[in-house]
């Protein structure tokens, strides 16, 4: 194989015509798991993802441009540009190029401006719908389902979160880089369908946020202590904030939090000492 | 803490680190194990108080819920907070504040490590050039692994350090602590994971009617003691509902059946993924 590669490399770069090599099924099954666990092993503020992208892609181009040395060098070259998204939705990305560069190997006269323009235009989209969905919305529910799960401390909820969040994205990733490959630019159009975006996002959004209210009123705790006495009767401020509705103080204090934060833009850290110094009060007056 | 303990600590630090390839990546390590509720019961685990393990992890990760890395900055670095102040914590005897306590300051620092680490890795790329410009596919994949030998370096030594040498100080801070600081730390703690569903509830909603569906399924834990399983069963079929007829409506009743099931296949397909 590797001597028939050679001889037909230097017999196209002899005549000029187009050369055939292929990809096999194992090639891009390798690349996909060297971008699933390398996607980040060197990431930096000069070029990000730049050099782990090139690791993902390197033993293909090896084969594409075996025997071609100069050919590997530029192909490695065009691939240590910047790049930076969400690795792990936007596993697709390299499986485009992977595709692309295929193409390049066997058709010389194939443009390389496609190659980065396409990888260019997509890694923001890719970050922001990654960052939503998967890292900003499924990662929060399935913990949540693992905090209700480890109430007294049992060790099954931690399990449960790790075994549901991998189980799902480590062969999303693989499935999106290998779809990525096998589609190659038709895959923008499959996955550029607003709609089926939105109906993904909203339903998401709406199954996290019910689960994540339950959650929160198991996690967030404040009781009052506070009990008026006038000569024989005395009343606990708790008792009647229970007979309104079980656990409202803390639902105030979490809206009042949210709100805080959306409307009036507050940082964590503001708010965090904020809280401490509420607490403060609080202690000090012996409300709560 | 035995040095044994605080060594396998620092080393499962490192594997939950943002940026580390061990674990499948990014998606066993930083979004995995290294998650609060994950460290929890694995220093649990490790220090013999699994139960006090994992409620620390729970208060730690209820605070730090809503927290993503976008472009990797890290606004928090969780993956510190969580590894030093929970098994500090329950050394010290395993109250789940004293782990937010002792996490909120150490994450703060952690950021500063995340920038220096992110800055010095600037150097690869540029060796992993001469690599291209040579075509030596295979000096790019090691230029790229180099870049772990810093990030070993900074999580593993100084998560074991700390665990070590921190032990003892933690210890004598708590026991040093007056009645009345114990009680704000005990309170304030309880308060603060309002903190992180409020950044998580500001990053998901979208309109703003939907923050009623947060308050429903407080009320509805609240008042009936459903468990998490049952209420991610009926957020579903509400999700669906809402999706259904809102993405439907447009059609006439014909078409809008057809919609409908074209969505649950796409839906399926996703999941799938």
């Amino acid at each position: 194989m590797r001597s028939d590669n050679m001889i037909e490399n230097t017999a196209a770069s002899a005549t000029g015509t187009t050369r055939e090599v292929h990809l096999s099924k194992r090639d891009v099954s390798v690349a996909a798991w060297r971008w699933s666990f390398f996607c980040l092993a060197s990431q930096n503020y000069e070029r990000m993802m730049g050099t782990p992208f090139c690791h993902s892609l390197s033993g293909s181009l090896e084969k594409l441009y075996e025997g071609d040395k100069d050919g590997l060098s530029s192909a490695l070259k065009r691939n240590m540009t910047f790049f930076n998204t969400e690795p792990q939705l936007g596993a697709i990305i390299p499986g485009i190029c992977l595709a692309l560069e295929e193409q390049k190997a066997n058709d010389p006269s194939f443009d390389e401006e496609v190659i980065a323009s396409t990888k260019n235009a997509l890694m923001g989209p890719f970050a922001g719908i990654g960052d939503s969905i998967l890292v900003g919305t499924i990662n929060p529910i399935l913990l949540s389902i693992g905090i209700g799960l480890a109430a007294g401390g049992n060790p099954i909820g931690p399990l449960v979160f790790l075994a549901l969040w991998c189980g799902i994205v480590i062969p999303l990733k693989y499935f999106l880089f290998v779809k990525g490959y096998s589609l190659g630019l038709d895959a923008v159009k499959l996955l550029s369908n607003a709609e089926l975006k939105d109906k993904i996002t909203t339903a998401l959004t709406i199954v996290g946020l019910i689960v994540i209210g339950g959650v929160a009123a198991t996690t967030i705790k404040a009781s009052v202590a506070f009990i008026y006495v006038a000569g024989d009767m005395t009343i606990s401020l708790q008792e009647i904030f229970d007979k309104i509705m079980p656990n409202l103080v803390p639902l105030v204090i979490a809206l009042g939090s949210y709100v805080l934060v959306s409307k009036k833009g507050w940082s964590a850290n503001k708010l965090i000492v904020a809280i401490l110094i509420f607490a403060a009060v609080m202690v000090a007056t012996g409300i709560m | 803490m035995e040095f044994w303990q605080a060594a396998l600590i620092g080393l499962f630090a490192y594997l939950g680190r943002n940026q580390v390839p061990w674990l499948c990546g990014t998606t066993g390590g930083w979004y995995g194990i290294g998650r609060p509720l994950m460290a929890g019961l694995i220093c649990g685990v490790i220090l013999g108080d699994v139960t006090a393990g994992v409620l620390c992890g729970v208060a730690v990760q209820a605070i730090f819920i809503g927290q993503i890395t976008p472009g990797g900055a890290v606004p928090s670095d969780l993956n510190l907070a969580a590894y030093i102040g929970i098994p500090l914590a329950i050394v010290a005897g395993g109250s789940a504040e004293m782990a937010v306590a002792l996490a909120i300051p150490v994450g703060a620092l952690g950021v500063a490590l995340h920038n220096f680490t992110m800055t010095f890795n600037a150097i690869w790329p540029h060796r992993a050039d001469k690599c291209a410009a040579a075509g030596d596919a295979r000096g790019i994949r090691v230029a790229n692994l180099c870049g772990q030998l810093i990030e070993f370096g900074e999580r593993f030594f100084i998560v074991t350090l700390a665990c070590y040498l921190g032990a003892g100080f933690a210890e004598g801070l708590f026991a040093a602590l007056p009645d009345v600081v114990i009680s704000w730390l005990a309170i304030g703690g309880k308060m603060l994971p309002a903190l992180g569903f409020a950044i998580l509830l500001n990053q998901i909603v979208q309109e703003e009617w939907m923050i009623a569906l947060f308050v429903l399924g407080w009320v509805l834990v609240s008042s009936f003691s459903l468990t998490t399983t049952s209420l991610v069963f009926i957020a579903l079929a509400l999700a669906l509902i809402y999706v259904m007829a809102r993405y439907s409506g447009k059609a006439t009743a014909g078409p809008a059946l057809e919609a409908a099931a074209v969505y649950e296949d796409e839906e399926g397909n996703y999941e799938e993924r």
